[in-house]
């Protein structure tokens, strides 16, 4: 008896991962499909932001600490791999090279700013992303504020770019699931609860924010890159900008903070939101954006994961209800 | 750098202080006395530049008398905010970070409705005094930096009275110190909660249309001047009110002087680097830093 639930325990666990690899294949073979430039450009872009948000997630969902300044690894990732393919350096090769150059800054930002706590490191962040914004606009080796071209050699093969952002969001799910189930990942979610509770069971809050900005920060900036890459063009009010800050924090609001599944959902929105909002009505989507934070943080501070949550609980109700009455 | 120069310099860091200390001080109300980090102070800055600017234009009222109407006209558009979002802004002891994120939508929605309205171009207000100069010898002071000076100065002395001469903001005051005693003695913290916010409000939105008489505007107004608050604030230790004026006064001097040596595209930097900086290194602020020396030099 003991022996079937287990079994049944681990068939349920198994089949909880299905639909997102299924999800993984269908996004892997639809390219095979002949779909149209567009289409493509926006699953390629929404792969990208999904990226950024399930970064800022291990951040500011696991770890709760909220942070307006992810544009500056989003920029530093895009300026890395700009730059470094204009050296003549592998495509390939330039990702995991922004992804460090955006860890290390994390660190450079995190040993002040992590002194602080919630609210205050939010205002920090703020500070912290406008003045690198304004010092990148000045540099005269980037361009400046007239911006950076990228010179590529070759044909423009948009379905490798698509697979590419796939493969970095896929990475990106995979680590917060890591993360999520590690021992550090339970330290992260204990700061979130109480910081002091945590430091007081031995878990060290300073160099585990460090960590999660760090790998939060390499994540956002890898996106940066293949965002670079593919944009063939970048500006500092574009990648640097406040309202990219702005757009990696709402994705996991707007998904659902602390979930796995939640920043993905988010990022999906966003992309589609992004794509086929913003050319039709340049204002409208940020005051999209502005209403739905708010309508999230008053009625349903889980985002979409909470909705669904909700949903699944009242149709649980509903079936013990018909249940008991039969 | 002459004499002369020297003086030109303070006094515009002097005229930039007084601005500076009504812009920050709503924003100051508001965390005293419900810890909430009011980012959507940055839209009332806007939107109060607009108001003072359509009805310059429509109705042809002064400028002046546009920023005094916009007192009562943001004190109500403040209790409303506060009514609707209900339980979104509660009175609480430390800053929580869903009052931040609600803030900051509602900041992203009045900033694009202001976009929605009056468009991307920058607008300016543009009076005789605009340009006129009074000038002593040598020093020469900008006709309009001194009436936005004086004027901001007049709405601080009144808001002293207020929160020192009457009940409403003898029951600030408590409420900023102790909400729990606050219910003892029977002050209702909700309604002066409300009450609060709405005040905090009609200082953002006639802080506004002070800048607006100084700054070009557009519905982006807010940003710059929003982290410019943080670093007032901050500086000045969060709740206190003489520490607003120190605060901006920092602010100013620093901002002002830094023309000297900072080129000037890097010069938006400079506050940003100030609050980072007034984040970390003081966090009680000035008057934090003097109690504790004053502490250390009794031990």
């Amino acid at each position: 008896m003991r022996q079937d639930a287990e079994s049944s325990a681990r068939g349920f666990r198994a089949l909880r991962a299905v639909p997102p690899l299924l999800l993984l294949a269908v996004l892997a073979v639809l390219p095979l499909f002949p779909l149209g430039p567009n289409t493509v450009k926006l699953l390629f872009l929404t792969c990208v932001w999904i990226a950024a948000s399930v970064g800022w997630n291990i951040l500011g969902g696991f770890a709760g600490q909220v942070s307006f300044g992810f544009a500056v690894f989003f920029g530093l990732g895009a300026y890395t791999t700009a730059v470094a393919i204009n050296q003549g350096l592998n495509p390939y090769l330039t990702y995991p090279l922004a992804a460090a150059i955006a860890a290390f800054s994390s660190l450079l930002i995190g040993l002040p700013t992590f002194r602080l706590r919630g609210p205050y490191f939010a205002i920090a962040t703020i500070g912290v992303s406008e003045a690198v914004r304004v010092v990148m606009t000045n540099i005269d080796f980037t361009g400046g504020s007239s911006g950076y071209r990228i010179t590529e050699h070759g044909p423009f093969r948009q379905q490798e770019h698509y697979f590419t952002a796939l493969a970095l969001a896929a990475i990106a799910v995979a680590i917060s699931i890591l993360v999520r189930h590690s021992r550090f990942g339970l330290g992260l979610r204990a700061i979130h609860d109480d910081q002091d509770a945590a430091a007081d069971s031995g878990v060290n809050p300073f160099t585990s924010k460090l960590a999660a900005h760090a790998i939060a920060a390499a994540l956002t900036g890898a996106a940066g890159g293949v965002f670079a890459r593919y944009a063939a063009f970048i500006d500092p009010e574009g990648v640097f900008g406040f309202h990219r800050s702005v757009g990696i924090l709402l994705m996991p609001v707007i998904g659902g903070v602390n979930t796995i599944w939640g920043p993905v959902i988010g990022g999906g929105v966003y992309g589609v939101i992004e794509e086929e909002l913003v050319a039709k009505f340049p204002q409208f989507h940020l005051l999209l954006y502005g209403g739905l934070v708010m309508l999230i943080i008053l009625f349903e501070p889980g985002g979409v994961m909470g909705l669904f949550d909700r949903a699944r609980r009242f149709l649980l109700r509903r079936r013990l209800a018909s249940w008991q009455s039969s | 750098m002459t004499a002369t120069d020297f003086l030109n310099l303070l006094i515009a860091a002097l005229l930039l202080a007084g601005t500076y200390a009504a812009m920050a001080v709503g924003m100051t109300v508001i965390y005293g006395v419900m810890k909430i980090v009011n980012l959507a102070h940055a839209g009332f800055l806007m939107l109060g530049a607009y108001f003072v600017y359509v009805l310059h234009e429509r109705l042809g009222i002064h400028p002046l008398l546009g920023v005094l109407f916009a007192f009562p006209a943001f004190f109500a558009a403040g209790v409303l905010v506060h009514w609707v979002l209900g339980r979104g802004v509660p009175v609480s002891d430390t800053p929580t970070l869903a009052s931040l994120l609600l803030m900051f939508g509602l900041w992203l929605v009045l900033q694009n409705v202001g976009y929605l309205i009056w468009g991307t171009e920058d607008r300016f207000i543009l009076t005789s005094m605009t340009f006129a100069t009074i000038r002593f010898g040598d020093i020469t002071i900008p006709k309009i930096g001194l009436v936005v000076f004086s004027s901001a100065l007049v709405s601080l002395a009144a808001l002293e009275f207020v929160l020192h001469k009457t009940w409403f903001g003898r029951s600030i005051r408590a409420l900023i110190q102790n909400r729990y005693s606050c219910r003892i003695v029977g002050i209702h913290v909700e309604r002066t909660a409300r009450l609060t916010f709405g005040l905090g409000v009609a200082f953002s939105g006639a802080a506004g249309g002070l800048l607006a008489l100084l700054y070009p505007f557009s519905p982006d107004f807010g940003r710059p001047f929003l982290l410019r608050c943080f670093v007032i604030i901050v500086l000045g230790g969060l709740e206190s009110f003489s520490g607003v004026f120190i605060g901006a006064l920092i602010l100013a001097l620093v901002e002002t002087f830094s023309i000297l040596i900072v080129p000037s595209s890097y010069q938006p930097a400079i506050s940003f680097s100030l609050l980072v900086l007034a984040l970390i290194v003081l966090p009680g602020g000035v008057a934090g830093l003097m109690t504790r020396m004053r502490s250390r030099r009794t031990a």
